[in-house]
């Protein structure tokens, strides 16, 4: 077990950056997800503290080592590919072993590491077969045994659940959460799913385009988005984001207006933009402040999800279930003022309020 | 037509095909291995399996044979280690990949005889660029043709240099179906360079070195025309296999019968080795 230090760690392929400079350290234990849309170098980071992409510059330590420039084999990292990376000609036994005994590990201790994980993992019965005669859901436990096995000091994911079905993504998601508390190693782990990075991680790491956006506890994240990226990135359905001006101490976007917190540090007539979860907008019939039309009505059970407009600005909002709701409804809404967030709407900065 | 009438005239047109190019010859061959016969005119006098005894007694077979074997698994070793290496190279990345590919295939498009031709003069005894490599580098001069030895090497080497190419196309399909994860789980796991070639690579293209060790093998058994090109079979039959044998034997010596009997029990040899073949390295598989 170790803690993971990345120092201005930088990828670039010729003149194309991948990752532009990430400073970031993933305490002892500690479970951090990268989180990212395809392309924004978070499979990159992680290729790179495995040792499978060079560092174009910047330091990498794992515990008190330098492993920047060393082999993946000298970094004790164990890795969880996306499609598995089964040996598809050894038997599931001799896959949780081969890392064990290309390290020269003693025999006996070989059988007792696969015999853990194996039954930890509920993998006795498959220990004789091949990769292909496993369904999905086993193979990625055979992936996930390997790098149990190995006792390494980081685990890395990457996309480990992104070739399941949604049933059982959620129970190995639970899996992985389980055995990572229970083993108490650092583990990096990359998603592009925002829900299994909010139930995942100790941190999200959250990339655009190369660059963290925002580094913070799911909640802190989603609370206070760092940006607009991450507003509209963290949470589901995604946050309503109004793009407006200040006029006299208001925000306003067409018809729509509001009262801005007060103490908010924004200059008149600047472009800002608004932004409020689905739901957080109350509905109040009697003291609303905004009225609002239904168009779409999404029943999901436990709630209900009303699309629409306020005003002539497109609003989605969620409530507990409404059974009442219907195309064409209208409502009275509420905009909780400790519930909005504003946005620099050029730099795509948040812009702080007092609360 | 309804599709009953079509599926049988088209089944029916292969089979007549396959009747009288390929079942016919082979039926017509072997039964000639039963008479004897002075010439492809001359009356068959049947003779049972006279021809069979008297070929299998004669030591000209058993070093054909000999020869057929060593010729064909000195080919396809040479071929599959150097195929594999080729393939290894060019499945790499690097700058003209794609043109350095097109041109190693390019020996397999040549006709044999030009391969022959152009090893030939390479070894000519005069202006022969390897024979004046050989001098220069102070060695004594390679006999090619008259040597037993080096006219086997000769006929090992132009072989070679002839199927590569197919073998190493092979060889770089297989290893374009290997995904880019298992090496990268194997450097994660530890595995060193030949570790990896060990574990992943080879297992990897078992099923492509299966089917093409088994295709060269037959090919390479019944090849004909590189050794009757090269040496003819000399010097003094050391290179003769059982394909230059069988036609010497029938249209050289008029022995129709021998000659066909040597074929047939070449042919025989042949289907008894791709059984056990098929019985070591199944091609399908799967457990149950």
């Amino acid at each position: 077990m170790a803690q993971v230090k990345l120092s201005a760690v930088r990828k670039a392929y010729g003149a194309v950056v991948a990752v532009h400079g990430v400073d970031l350290v993933i305490d002892d234990g500690e479970l951090v997800v990268f989180l990212g849309p395809s392309g924004c170098g978070k499979s990159t980071t992680l290729r790179m503290i495995a040792g499978l992409e060079t560092i174009t510059s910047g330091t990498l330590h794992i515990g008190d080592r330098d492993v920047t420039t060393l082999e993946p084999k000298d970094r004790n990292i164990a890795m969880v590919f996306q499609n598995y990376a089964l040996y598809p000609h050894k038997t599931i036994r001799e896959n949780l072993a081969f890392g064990l005994r290309m390290h020269k590990m003693d025999r006996a201790e070989i059988d007792k590491r696969v015999s853990e994980a194996s039954s930890v993992l509920g993998l006795d019965e498959l220990l004789d077969r091949k990769p292909r005669q496993l369904s999905g859901g086993q193979m990625q436990r055979v992936a996930l045994g390997r790098a149990l096995v190995r006792e390494p000091e980081v685990f890395l994911l990457d996309e480990p659940l992104s070739n399941l079905d949604a049933k059982l993504r959620v129970k190995m998601r639970e899996e992985i959460a389980r055995l990572q508390k229970q083993v108490g190693t650092s583990m990096v782990y990359v998603t592009h799913d925002q829900v299994e990075a909010m139930t995942l991680a100790d941190r999200i790491v959250i990339m655009k385009d190369g660059h963290v956006q925002q580094v913070g506890a799911p909640l802190e994240v989603y609370d206070r988005p760092a940006n607009l990226f991450v507003a509209g990135f963290i949470g589901s359905p995604e946050m309503n984001l109004v793009e407006g001006r200040v006029v006299q101490g208001r925000f306003e976007a067409d018809e729509f207006s509001i009262d801005l917190p007060k103490g908010m540090a924004a200059e008149e007539n600047s472009a800002i933009s608004l932004g409020i979860r689905p739901e957080h907008i109350e509905i109040d019939e009697t003291a609303g402040d905004i009225a609002f039309t239904a168009d779409i009505i999404e029943q999901l059970g436990a709630q209900t999800l009303c699309a629409g407009s306020a005003q002539g600005v497109g609003l989605r909002v969620m409530t507990t279930r409404r059974d009442d709701v219907h195309r064409g409804s209208g409502f009275s809404l509420r905009f909780p003022a400790n519930r909005l967030h504003f946005f620099n709407t050029e730099t795509g900065n948040r812009i702080s309020t007092e609360h | 037509m309804s599709s009953k009438a079509t599926f049988a005239s088209f089944l029916i047109i292969g089979l007549l095909i396959t009747l009288v190019l390929i079942a016919a010859p082979v039926v017509y061959a072997i039964s000639l291995s039963f008479y004897t016969m002075d010439s492809f005119v001359a009356d068959p006098d049947w003779i049972g399996l006279a021809n069979y005894t008297r070929v299998l007694s004669t030591s000209a077979f058993w070093n054909a044979l000999g020869n057929g074997l060593v010729y064909s698994i000195s080919t396809i070793a040479l071929q599959v280690i150097i195929g594999i290496g080729i393939a290894l190279v060019l499945n790499q990345t690097f700058r003209g990949r794609n043109l350095v590919r097109g041109l190693s295939i390019l020996p397999y498009l040549l006709p044999t005889v030009v391969i022959v031709l152009t090893f030939k003069w390479m070894v000519d005894g005069s202006i022969g660029i390897l024979t004046r490599a050989i001098a220069a580098l102070g060695l004594p001069p390679i006999h090619w043709f008259e040597s037993p030895q080096a006219a086997m090497a000769s006929s090992v080497m132009v072989s070679v240099w002839l199927w590569t190419p197919f073998v190493t196309t092979a060889f770089l399909a297989g290893l374009q179906t290997v995904p880019a994860s298992l090496y990268e789980a194997a450097k994660v796991d530890g595995t060193n360079a030949i570790q990896r070639f060990y574990h992943i690579t080879l297992p990897m293209l078992k099923p492509v070195l299966t089917v093409v060790v088994l295709l060269r093998a037959v090919w390479t058994f019944n090849k004909f025309d590189v050794i009757w090109l090269l040496t003819g079979g000399g010097p003094v039959g050391s290179t003769e296999h059982l394909a230059i044998l069988s036609y010497t034997t029938a249209f050289t010596k008029f022995d129709i019968g021998g000659g066909a009997t040597i074929a047939t029990l070449s042919f025989l040899f042949l289907a008894i080795s791709v059984f056990i073949y098929f019985r070591i390295f199944p091609l399908d598989e799967e457990e149950s």
